[in-house]
């Protein structure tokens, strides 16, 4: 039966998790903006970066996460590959807040750092299952 | 070699690099090259001296806390050895919180900021950043054009403030004072709304007088006045023309300027003094100045001559009415009186007529002036204004022949004492205005006699003879600037019975009048604002569907 139904379960389950830790990470970013702006130096010039690559992140995830869940549950090849290039957009955004944001907080590293495994690990699944469809 | 001393001369201007590391970092070292007290840290110290310690009073050099882990430089003085050494320690300390500072990718977040050297180069923008009274840490690149300042408005009218200098078209309206000495400084600007009167000595020569500006008029006109959207010219108002024996005459035609010419030796139309009148309107523009000129000859013996100079300022459509005090009265300042015009109804809102408050001095609050000869019937005439806060008494002494008749004596004597026209009316402000009603104080008269009680009391003459006036006053206002207030004025006259004389006798009877002021104030009392009431209204369909 698994050879009838090609969409994989762990990369649909994997969606839904990302959906919900998304908004989570998110907030807490956000929040975490909000708290150095108002106990660090933090002067316009380096916190208009920051915020506007957080932005950025969020308006990308909302078409990434439907395009992988459209293209997982369909079958479509081409979704799931537009989806997996989203992703690596996402991947650098977030290498952004990891490294190269003007404070990074212990609590940044830590959700950062699981944001990147989650996308490594659906990138893993998406890469095998183009390779279900596709065949 | 010029590179080489510009090189040097390029980090000599260059302020020493900060110092980051925690082991070298050390901030009770004051002392150069002397071991400081206490101070663990201090690399001028051998280990006899930490012996010595007895406790370190920097325990433990860090780097910003915030940061997760860090360089720390531990210091501590082991008291149980023998001697006492100071132990270093470097450790790593890591904050345990879990919005540690993992990584900063900005130089300024943890340490402060090394301020740029002044070098020729950026000496303008550093003076233009932080050489006013306050600056920002972010750059100013939002207000651009602070250096350009915005030009005055050519429409918007030209309004003066109190005390500012009146502005003419090339410096300001010039007032001549003594400055320190009593000679003539024409470097002193005439004030706006500041009423000021000035005489000054100005050296002269009688050869060169039509040479000397200050003598002569048009230094004294030629400019105008910087006033609302034109200029106001300053135009002669009159001319009074002083001969040498000090009689002055006033000129007809005051439209041709007279400059001062040399006439058989004497200096004539030389300036003896200016009065200027400035005219403005309520919202500070000026809109008239006048001058008015006295004019005198100089002999030629003469070597200076005094000028007097005045200004005064008047409000378009006032007549200017002397205060005495704002609001309240002046010590030392005339008390303020006036009449209720006849035919005015009493006391369906009555106004008191201009004139009476005008500066004429017979309608003011006035005392008898005692005189040398003190006689009471030569004395007429002579009054003295009275002034708030000071009291006052004046006499003279009336001699009584047979001959006189009683009422026409009596009606004398109240004319000496109370003068012409005695006021009805005493303002309780210094400036109070005539429109206002209930700011005025009647004056309320008493009647005493002097009896004995011996005499009878009908058909005998009274006449007055002492007149005395109370004035009482009070503290009005706040208790750090209070003001004077007229509450109540009293003019108490003093009859007493003129015994018929037998003829060829002579009595002298003193007559006084005098007038006192007494502070009437209440002790100050604290107010307080009212409590603030919590006003809540319920919609009126709150109780339905009950109500």
């Amino acid at each position: 039966n698994s050879s009838s139904q090609l969409s994989s379960l762990p990369l649909q389950i994997l969606f839904y998790v990302n959906g919900i830790y998304y908004i989570f990470y998110f907030l807490a970013t956000l929040a975490m903006i909000i708290y150095k702006s108002q106990v660090f130096s933090y002067p316009d010039d380096f916190l208009a970066p920051d915020l506007a690559v957080l932005f950025l992140m969020a308006m990308l995830e909302v078409p990434r996460l439907y395009l992988g869940v459209k293209g997982n549950l369909t079958e479509g090849e081409a979704a799931l590959g537009l989806s997996l290039g989203l992703t690596v957009g996402s991947v650098v955004l977030a290498l952004y807040l990891l490294l190269w944001q003007t404070y990074v907080l212990w609590a940044d590293v830590v959700l950062n750092a699981l944001l990147l495994s989650a996308y490594g690990l659906e990138s893993g699944l998406k890469v095998t299952a183009i390779a279900a469809f596709v065949s | 070699p010029a590179d080489i001393g510009d090189a040097a001369q390029a980090r000599a201007r260059s302020p020493p690099a900060p110092i980051t590391d925690v082991a070298r970092l050390c901030v009770c070292d004051l002392l150069v090259a002397q071991c400081d007290i206490n101070c663990c840290c201090d690399p001028d110290c051998s280990a006899e001296d930490f012996s010595l310690f007895t406790t370190c009073s920097v325990p433990v050099v860090t780097g910003d806390s915030h940061l997760c882990s860090q360089k720390a430089a531990v210091y501590s003085l082991d008291v149980e050895a023998n001697p006492p050494e100071r132990i270093f320690k470097l450790i790593d300390q890591v904050n345990p919180s879990v919005f540690c500072i993992h990584a900063t990718n900005y130089e300024q977040a943890l340490y402060l900021k090394s301020p740029e050297m002044p070098t020729p180069e950026n000496f303008d923008q550093l003076l233009n950043q932080f050489g006013s009274a306050t600056f920002s840490a972010e750059p100013d690149s939002w207000d651009l054009d602070t250096d350009a300042q915005s030009p005055p408005d050519a429409n918007e009218t030209y309004r003066y403030e109190y005390g500012v200098p009146v502005q003419t078209e090339d410096a300001f309206l010039r007032l001549p004072s003594p400055v320190v000495s009593s000679w003539c400084s024409d470097a002193n600007p005439a004030g706006f709304l500041v009423n000021q009167a000035t005489k000054c000595i100005r050296s002269v020569s009688v050869e060169r007088c039509d040479s000397i500006q200050a003598l002569s008029m048009l230094f004294y006109i030629n400019s105008s006045i910087l006033a609302s959207v034109f200029q106001v010219n300053i135009t002669v108002q009159s001319i009074v023309v002083q001969s040498l024996n000090g009689m002055r005459n006033l000129l007809n035609d005051s439209d041709v300027p007279r400059l001062p010419m040399v006439v058989d030796e004497l200096c004539i139309n030389a300036v003896l003094g200016v009065n200027y009148h400035i005219t403005y309107t309520d919202t500070g523009e000026i809109i008239e100045a006048a001058a008015a000129f006295v004019l005198g000859a100089i002999s030629k013996e003469a070597l200076s001559i005094e000028q007097s100079f005045e200004i005064s300022f008047t409000q378009e459509d006032t007549k200017p009415v002397p205060l005495s005090g704002n609001p309240g009265y002046v010590v030392g300042l005339p008390v303020r009186a006036g009449f209720r015009p006849q035919g005015y109804p009493f006391p369906a809102g009555f106004l008191f007529a201009a004139l009476a408050l005008s500066s004429n001095k017979h309608s003011q609050l006035t005392l008898l002036q005692s005189t040398s000869t003190q006689d009471c019937l030569a004395a007429q005439g002579a009054r003295a204004p009275v002034l708030f806060g000071y009291n006052m008494i004046s006499g003279c002494k009336l001699r009584i022949t047979a001959a006189m008749k009683c009422q026409p004596l009596a009606q004398t004597l109240l004319d000496v004492l109370k003068g012409q026209s005695f006021p009805e009316y005493v303002a309780s402000f210094g400036n109070s205005q005539a429109q206002d009603v209930l700011d005025w104080v009647p004056i309320t008269h008493l009647h005493i006699s002097e009896q004995r009680i011996s005499n009878t009391l009908q058909s005998s003459c009274q006449i007055p003879v002492a007149l005395g006036i109370e004035v009482k006053w009070t503290k009005y206002g706040s208790l750090v600037n209070p003001q004077a207030r007229i509450v109540n004025v009293t003019a108490t006259i003093t009859t007493t019975t003129l015994k018929q004389l037998p003829s060829g006798r002579e009595r002298i009877i003193p007559v006084t009048s005098s007038v006192v002021f007494t502070d009437i104030s209440s002790p100050a009392e604290p107010g307080f604002k009212a409590w603030p009431t919590i006003n809540i209204k319920l919609p009126f369909d709150f109780f339905y569907p009950f109500v």
